[in-house]
Parts: structure tokens; C-alpha cells; sequence
């Protein structure tokens, strides 16, 4: 008996030997968490480029953002990492540089004229401890207004004349009045969030924000009145939305829009990829503008990270990987397939589109700028703000006190 | 699941039949109220499911979920299946399909093979420290998978089986191994002790007695064992998402691909339909051996 199972065994573990197969040496993985065809398509303009190069691109792709990225680490451990990967969390870099594996950029990025052509927030989203360690893909601003074109006419509104927000709820009652939704919000945690971190930026300005979503949070800024009129003007939006909110994606969100039933939203750049995807017309059905007297703009990065892999192969390939992510012309066709911003402002604009350009052209001031905490802050500390922004929208007993309190409490609790 | 409940469903209104009582009363009534919520629990969104499934993406932007479509279309469904794309392979839900038949095939082998001698050596032969045995692996199998994680992965990794389709079968393998034994002993304990007593002075040996007495009378929970093992592995996210690598991850992984989105575009029809052919396969081991299924757990039952 004792034979049969240790023949047994025996059997399993070389079979397992037999069939553990990795990818072969040329071939490089690189891992993301992209499948749509949009992304696609941008990730096609990467891969062509680097193939000529002669490299291979071995894809993996999990869709799985969540803030600590689990399957990398998985992939770490069981000694099957990938040496290309999409990830735009410091902590994770800070864990691969503690365990050796990390591979900082800031030389190569310097010396192929880099660094000084991306913009300060790009910049600080890819430096971790001042060291450049991600390769910026794409930039996304986290609050822009996209409306519907028909609407606006339809209720004698022009989003382009308001300068302020409260220009903007001055028109709501127009928009009301015809019957259609004024502002479209979704009900997920991080939409919520998402407004919140532009509401305080574009209203309140660079200071405060970096003060409330900086790698070291200040904790005298929470109860400031600035905070406490940014939150007002949360609660202000959230007053305007239809009773069909919670609970709401935000590209079903961006339906509404799109098919004409609310004036515009709040939300990330990446939405106008929903509209094209309905084949509207930028310019004709739906156009873009920042929030009406915008302070900042919340700027987000997607982007490329490296592990050490002690070979020399896979280093030339990353090396190339890095100066093809952030070469002007290779970039700009990447966004413009991906439905983003490019990383450089620098990059031929001759082929990007109207929105494309008002970001270019906002990110062109160094005081106008910020970054997405989910890039550069402690997961701890914005996931608490984002909790708390989404208890505070979602009850209207909710007062500025409250939040105030409970972020004071989670900032002791934290730091 | 189903097919109990459906059962349970049909039997008590006709017992009620066979003792003549008037055909409508109030319990009668709260019955049928309560089974057509139940039912409509389940349907309803299964309806919005299939219905989507065969929309055009300009029909679901009109937002009337409940509303046919018109004019059907097919699709999605085709899409889905071969062009739909998991990062950058387009090659849709087949991919992970093929995948996860083979992760399936040599987990049920190694599982049940394995489960089965242990459960019967656990049951019918005097193993020392049989009952501390029987203890442990009755804890091990409420351990949850996510806390021993981080090991397995590193014994994957140290066995380099790590990221292959055969690593996540042993790995199903093994997680499953205690709570099976445990199913396999408690059968093999229902069977007449005669029967093992007469084997055992006929002077049967371990493995004659298991092939030729014990394999043949255990068909029923053999069912029962097949059916819990298909639905776990193939619904399976978390073992093939965490072992899984480029080529190897299951269709749930796949299905996860293509249908969570972070910044791009969405279209429903697609992720509905690649929801259904991913639960496709499970739903047809139920409906071909469900009959089978209430037959082992009832025999069980009535020998326990």
C-alpha cells in the first residue's frame, strides 16, 4: 500500500515537472489589465513598434484594479513574474525596489530628453522617492464635463459661456424645466470619489488639495473652509441628480447622456471612448470642457513598471519598451487610439482631437495640475476618503461636521 | 441545487392531492405565491440576461431591460465565442473554454482516484491513528482557500507547476482532497460490513477488495462527487486567477477579461453572452446527470 501511493506521488510530481512549461526566452511578458477594443488597439500601436525592435510580446492580461496589485505579487512568489507590467501604485514599487527587483527610469528618461517634456503632475505621479520608476502610458484628467451638443440646444444652454459652477446650476432649472436631467452621476464608490478629489481641485485650488490628498496628508486642512465649501458643493451636485443614481455604472451613466436624456457628467476623460463607441461626433453630438472656472485638474497616469530580471535580453527589451511608451510620436498614436491624453506635451497634436487639445493646453500650466492620490497617496488614506466622500453624498443628514470628524479620526488612525 | 428544490416543489402539492382535500386553500395559495417569487427570483434577471444576449448594442442604449429584442441578433453570441478579447488575444471565451477542460480532466482524476482509496482505507481497514486522521482532515476542510494561498503558491512555484493548467489542477486537487475523503469514508462506512468480512476472509487483498467489491457499489456517490467537482472547478475564479498565467487561465478568468472594464467602452450583449456560454457547460452536467444526483445523496441518506 505504502508503495502504491509513493509511486503515486512520485507520478504526480513528475508529470507536474514534465508539463511546467514558461515562455520561451525570447518572448517577454507583459501583463495589463486591458481587453477593450479601444485598449486594444492602443496597446497593437506599442506592440508593433517594439516588434520591430525585435521583440516578442507575450501577453497576460487580468482584469483585476485593485489597489494593491495581488496577482503581481502572486506572479512574484510563485516565480513566474512578468518584466512588463501596468501598474500605477507606489507602494507596489516601493515593495519591488525593497526586494531588489525594482528598475528605475529617471537615467534613460533623462537622457533621451524625457523628463523635461512631461508635464509637473505627470512627473510627480511617476516618481517614487525620487526616483522616475513607472514609464507614464496615458494621462487622464478625472473631472471634465462632456455634454450632449442636442441638449444644450434644446434648452438654450451654452456649457461654454458658464464661468463658474454656480453659472452652472443657474442653467440647471432650464435644463429641468424641459424635463431633462441636468447632471448624470453614477452610484459607485469611486465616481463619487473621483468628483469629490475635482470638486476640491478645480474649486479650492492646487494648495489645498495637495494638502488633503498629498503623500503626507496635512491634517489641519480638513477643517478648513475650504474643505467645508468644497463639500458643499458636493452636496450641491449630488441635489441635482436624478432618483436612478445609485447604484449606476459610470458608462451607463455616460448613456444618458449619450442618448440624449441628461445635459452632461462629471466624470473621467475616458468616457468620450463611450461615446465614439456609439458612434457620436465630437464637435456635432457631444463636446468636452473643464469644470467652468477650473483652480486644477486632477490628472491621472496610467503606467508601465519593469522588474529586474538579471538578464540582459529582457533589460534591452524594457529599455526599448520605456523609450518606445514615451516617444512623441509613438505615444500620441497610442492615446489617440486609447482615448486619452498623451504623457508629453511635446507630442504631434496634428492628429488629436478638440478635447485631446484642451487637455494638452490645460496641462501647459505648471500651477494648474494635480494628481489622482489612487497614483502617488497612501492606499490607506484615499480609500478612507473615499468612503467617507461616499457616506457624506449618500445620506443629506450627512453634514461637513461629520466628515470632518471621521476623517480626523482616520488620520490618527493612519499616520 | 435545482433539481432538489424543483422535487420538493412537485411532491407536496400531490401528497396533499392524495388525501382528497379541496383543491384551493389559503396554505395552498401562500405556497404558490412563495414558489412563483422564488422562481421569479431566479428568472427574472436569467430573462434580462438571455434578452440582452440578442440585442444590438443601440437596442440595450435605450435602456429597457425587460423589452424583446428587435430585430434578434446572434451577434454577441458569436462574437463572444471567437472574437471577444482577453487582453490582447481575440480569440474570445473558447480560449479559456479549452483551458479549463484541461484543468478539469486531470483534477478529477487525481481527486477522485486519490479520495476515493484514501476514503475507503479510512472506512473499511484498521489505520493507525485513523480517528486524529479523520479529525484533521474534518478541520482542513473548512480551511478557506485565501489563507493558505501564499504557501501553495510558493510550493507551486518550487515544484514548477506554477502558471500551467496542470498546476491548477493539483492544486484543485488537493484543496478538494480532505472534504472528498471525508464524502467517500462516510459512504464506504454505510456499506454492509458483511460484505468486507467475507471479502477479508475469502483472503482479499487491499486493492482486490477495492476493485472488485467497493469500486462497483459506489456509482451513486460517484455521481454526486463527479457533480460537485465539475460545478467547483469549472465556476472556479480564484484558484485559476491566482495559479493561472498567459495561456492557462479558465474560462472564469477569461469571462472576467473581457467583461470587467476600468476606462474602456462596454457592450453587454457580449459580456451576457459570454456569461452564458461560460455557465453552459456545469448547467448541462446538471440537467444530464441530476437524476443520478438525487438518487446518490437519497441512497446515502437512507444507508447513513
Amino acid at each position: 500500500m505504502m508503495k502504491w501511493k509513493a509511486l503515486g506521488l512520485a507520478a504526480a510530481l513528475l508529470a507536474g515537472t514534465v508539463l511546467g512549461g514558461t515562455a520561451s526566452a525570447d518572448e517577454v511578458v507583459v501583463y495589463h489589465t486591458w481587453s477593450k477594443p479601444s485598449e486594444i488597439a492602443a496597446l497593437g500601436v506599442l506592440r508593433d513598434a517594439w516588434g520591430k525592435d525585435g521583440h516578442q510580446w507575450k501577453d497576460l492580461s487580468i482584469a483585476h484594479d485593485s489597489g494593491a496589485n495581488v496577482s503581481l505579487m502572486n506572479m512574484i512568489t510563485g516565480g513566474n513574474p512578468p518584466a512588463i507590467f501596468m501598474n500605477s501604485d507606489p507602494g507596489i514599487y516601493r515593495d519591488l525596489t525593497k526586494q531588489g527587483l525594482g528598475v528605475p527610469l529617471t537615467k534613460l528618461f533623462d537622457s533621451i530628453g524625457a523628463t523635461k517634456n512631461f508635464p509637473p503632475a505627470v512627473l510627480k505621479n511617476i516618481t517614487v522617492d525620487g526616483e522616475i520608476m513607472k514609464a507614464p502610458a496615458t494621462v487622464h484628467i478625472d473631472g471634465m464635463i462632456y455634454y450632449n451638443k442636442h441638449v444644450a440646444e434644446a434648452t438654450g444652454v451654452d456649457p461654454k459661456s458658464w464661468k463658474s459652477l454656480d453659472d452652472l446650476f443657474a442653467d440647471f432649472d432650464k435644463v429641468k424645466a424641459k424635463g431633462y436631467i441636468p447632471i448624470a452621476q453614477g452610484g459607485d464608490q469611486f465616481q463619487k470619489a473621483y468628483l469629490l478629489q475635482a470638486v476640491i481641485a478645480s474649486e479650492e485650488g492646487p494648495d489645498i488639495y495637495n494638502r488633503f490628498y498629498g503623500e503626507k496628508p496635512d491634517k489641519s486642512v480638513i477643517d478648513t473652509p475650504e474643505m467645508r465649501t468644497a463639500l458643499k458643493r458636493f452636496r450641491q451636485i449630488q441635489q441635482h441628480t436624478d432618483p436612478g443614481s445609485p447604484n449606476r455604472q459610470w458608462n451607463d451613466t455616460t448613456n444618458l447622456v449619450i442618448t440624449g436624456k441628461a445635459l452632461l457628467q462629471i466624470h473621467g476623460d475616458w468616457m468620450k471612448g463611450e461615446f465614439l463607441a456609439a458612434n457620436q461626433k465630437l464637435g456635432t453630438d457631444f463636446d468636452c470642457i473643464n469644470i467652468p472656472g477650473t483652480k486644477a485638474v486632477v490628472v491621472t497616469v496610467d503606467a508601465w513598471g519593469f522588474l529586474n530580471t538579471n538578464n540582459a535580453d529582457t533589460a534591452k527589451a524594457q529599455e526599448d519598451f520605456a523609450k518606445l511608451d514615451v516617444d512623441p510620436k509613438i505615444n500620441a498614436a497610442f492615446v489617440l487610439k486609447k482615448g486619452a491624453s498623451p504623457v508629453r506635451t511635446d507630442v504631434d497634436t496634428s492628429n488629436l482631437d478638440a478635447c485631446n487639445k484642451l487637455v494638452l493646453e490645460t496641462l501647459k500650466d505648471p500651477n494648474k495640475q494635480v494628481s489622482n492620490p489612487f497614483n502617488t497617496a497612501d492606499a490607506d488614506w484615499y480609500r478612507t476618503i473615499w468612503e467617507q466622500a461616499d457616506k457624506y453624498w449618500s445620506d443629506p443628514n450627512r453634514t461637513e461636521d461629520d466628515f470632518v470628524k471621521a476623517m480626523q479620526d482616520a488620520y490618527d488612525q493612519i499616520f | 441545487m435545482t433539481a432538489i428544490s424543483s422535487n420538493a416543489g412537485t411532491s407536496a402539492p400531490s401528497a396533499v392531492k392524495a388525501r382528497r382535500r379541496p383543491l384551493i386553500r389559503p396554505s395552498r395559495v401562500v405556497i404558490f405565491v412563495f414558489l412563483l417569487m422564488a422562481a421569479a427570483f431566479f428568472a427574472v434577471p436569467l430573462y434580462v440576461v438571455i434578452v440582452t444576449s440578442f440585442k444590438t448594442m443601440d437596442q440595450i442604449r435605450l435602456g429597457q431591460i425587460f423589452s424583446l429584442p428587435s430585430p434578434w441578433t446572434t451577434e454577441a453570441w458569436s462574437y463572444a465565442w471567437t472574437q471577444a478579447c482577453s487582453g490582447m488575444n481575440c480569440n474570445g471565451v473558447r480560449v479559456g473554454f479549452v483551458n479549463s477542460l484541461y484543468i478539469l480532466a486531470p483534477s478529477l482524476v487525481l481527486t477522485i482516484s486519490l479520495s476515493i482509496v484514501t476514503g475507503y482505507g479510512l472506512a473499511l481497514w484498521n489505520v493507525k491513528w485513523a480517528n486524529g486522521f479523520l479529525f484533521v482532515l474534518f478541520i482542513c476542510a473548512f480551511v478557506p482557500f485565501q489563507i493558505i494561498m501564499y504557501p501553495l503558491i510558493k510550493i507551486a512555484g518550487g515544484l514548477h507547476i506554477y502558471g500551467t493548467t496542470f498546476g491548477i489542477a493539483v492544486i484543485h486537487s488537493v484543496l478538494s482532497l480532505p472534504f472528498l475523503t471525508l464524502i467517500f469514508r462516510n459512504y464506504f462506512r454505510g456499506l454492509p460490513p458483511q460484505i468486507i468480512a467475507a471479502a477479508m476472509i475469502d483472503s482479499g487483498s487491499f486493492w482486490r477488495i477495492f476493485f472488485e467489491i467497493v469500486l462497483p457499489m459506489s456509482g451513486n456517490i460517484m455521481v454526486v462527487v463527479l457533480i460537485l467537482m465539475i460545478t467547483g472547478i469549472w465556476n472556479d475564479f480564484l484558484v485559476g486567477l491566482t495559479f493561472g498565467a498567459q495561456d492557462t487561465q479558465p474560462m472564469t478568468v477569461v469571462l472576467n477579461n473581457i467583461t470587467v472594464t476600468t476606462t474602456g467602452a462596454k457592450n453587454y450583449a457580449v459580456d451576457m453572452a459570454s456569461a452564458l456560454l461560460t455557465a453552459l457547460p456545469p448547467l448541462v452536467i446538471y440537467f444530464v446527470l441530476g437524476k443520478f444526483f438525487v438518487q446518490g445523496i437519497t441512497a446515502g441518506a437512507i444507508k447513513g
